[in-house]
């Protein structure tokens, strides 16, 4: 049942991610090609519109995604929707699964269209090597490889982002718990429950740094001269952390949900 | 457990706010009937339903189905048509039978199809561009559709023509067999009275009568609609 929730969940979003997608590659390449032809006034001016409009359509993929997450969760779980998704011959695990699934693959999607919307718009040979450069400068003063970092850069930004989309969901499904007031109190809990699950990793990584003197000393010196095995450990705990942070919370989730709801 | 019961509500409660919606609710149904619901507004018809189908969580009580809580296994065997539309309306109706012959086994896509057809309805036409009538309809035929051993009505008549309202009704007895039940909830009594089997009162979240339609039409020598406004006289 799993998967077929999913199959729904997912024509839904894309019936309404899919024209931010289209339109945020369709101004990267309108960009390319004015950047690219006759530089006169009013062609630069339809490049500076055109590439305003591909950063532009950039966050709306970044906020649709969340905002439209957010709002699918709500609208099938807790509004009209509702009617029918309870009561179809599916558990509590299964609707939130299928959701969290949704969320992660279309978070995974929107941040693949930004780099191949940047990198139509962007690319040429100067501007790799501009990047790798800039990018090697830092790697080679924290010691490590450009994979290394790249990959544990892109890894706790997603992370973060995804933390801070499931805290959202908790906070609908508490905020929709009370009898009044029930977006009012899904934003109050979302973000109560964003900064409770913030604090917890910070602790943590302090806890951790009782028994690793470089990482404490991120947290006892003011300027940022950071120890290079501190800044390894530190993104490599802070993404376990985020991960059972996530773990938690999703199993938090459906337990709360299994509790039963109250749908308007 | 009776054999022959379908569905049975014990000390049923619900509250909001501390503010008793349903007080102590009892009553159990047999299959083989089609029982009307009735009572003013607010008096506690759709929570009770919405209880029954997963909707709301009780506060204190039981409902049984065939024996079972509610859950995955109930839902399979309930058909269930609320008193709103609440279908995704950028679905067309043709997306709309393929996610119900997705998800219940019991789905009748071809019944559903002639049932449209019946009611004029475009199979290739998106929710979003039909009337709240039209909307309803779909929802009933699909609800309809369904071989299942409980149907709750909530309101079914309430925003289609009187004409359509015969077709339904129709319709429900057509689906009707030996072991399935419905219930319906409305106003309009004196619509759906010659269908009834059973009647249950309810009223300020109680339930102040289940009696027999035939037994109770007899014994007041009125029909079911008089009783329902005598009995609630403002």
């Amino acid at each position: 049942m799993l998967v077929k929730l999913l199959k729904y969940d997912l024509k839904y979003m894309l019936k309404n991610m899919g024209i931010f997608y289209i339109l945020s590659i369709f101004f990267a390449i309108t960009t390319r090609i004015l950047f690219n032809i006759d530089q006169s006034v009013m062609i630069k001016i339809l490049g500076q519109i055109s590439v305003g409009c591909m950063f532009s359509m950039i966050a709306s993929v970044l906020i649709n995604t969340m905002m439209r997450s957010w709002v699918r969760f709500r609208d099938s779980l807790y509004k009209d929707e509702a009617y029918l998704t309870h009561t179809l011959p599916v558990t509590k695990n299964d609707l939130y699964n299928s959701k969290f699934i949704q969320t992660l693959i279309f978070f995974i999607i929107g941040f693949v269209i930004i780099i191949i919307s940047l990198f139509i718009t962007y690319y040429s040979k100067e501007n790799w090597a501009a990047i790798t450069n800039y990018v090697k400068t830092i790697t080679t003063g924290l010691n490590m490889s450009t994979a290394f970092f790249v990959t544990m850069f892109c890894i706790v930004v997603f992370l973060e982002v995804f933390n801070a989309i499931q805290c959202g969901f908790y906070g609908i499904i508490l905020g929709h718990r009370r009898n009044n007031g029930k977006i009012a109190f899904s934003v109050l809990f979302g973000f109560i429950i964003y900064l409770v699950a913030q604090t917890i990793i910070l602790g943590l990584v302090f806890v951790y740094g009782l028994f690793d003197s470089s990482v404490m000393e991120l947290f006892k010196t003011a300027t940022i001269n950071v120890n290079v095995e501190a800044f390894k450990t530190l993104a490599i705990l802070s993404s376990v952390l985020y991960l059972l942070i996530i773990f938690a919370m999703s199993c938090l989730c459906k337990k709360t949900l299994s509790k039963g709801v109250n749908v308007e | 457990m009776n054999n022959m019961e379908l569905l049975e509500v014990k000390e049923l409660n619900k509250s909001f706010d501390n503010k008793e919606i349903l007080k102590d609710v009892n009553f159990s149904l047999t299959k083989g009937k089609i029982v009307g619901l009735l009572g003013k507004n607010g008096a506690g018809k759709t929570t009770l339903i919405k209880l029954i189908n997963d909707l709301l969580t009780p506060t204190s009580g039981e409902i049984l189905v065939k024996g079972k809580k509610i859950g995955v296994e109930t839902k399979k065997i309930i058909s269930y048509l609320p008193e709103r539309t609440y279908l995704n309306k950028q679905m067309k109706v043709s997306e709309v039978i393929e996610y119900f012959k997705d998800f219940y086994d019991n789905f009748d896509d071809k019944k559903a199809k002639k049932l449209l057809k019946d009611l004029d309805l475009d199979i290739n036409e998106r929710l979003s561009k039909m009337s709240k009538g039209m909307q309803e309809k779909v929802q009933l035929v699909l609800v309809m559709s369904r071989k299942a051993d409980l149907y709750i009505l909530d309101e079914p008549l309430g925003g289609v023509d009187p004409a359509t309202r015969d077709y339904i009704l129709d319709t429900i007895l057509s689906n009707f067999n030996e072991k399935a039940s419905v219930i319906i909830s409305t106003h309009l009594i004196s619509d759906i009275e010659r269908i009834l089997d059973e009647v249950i009162f309810i009223d300020k979240g109680e339930i102040i009568l289940q009696e027999d339609a035939d037994k109770l039409r007899n014994k007041e020598k009125s029909s079911i609609d008089e009783v329902f406004r005598r009995m609630f006289k403002c």
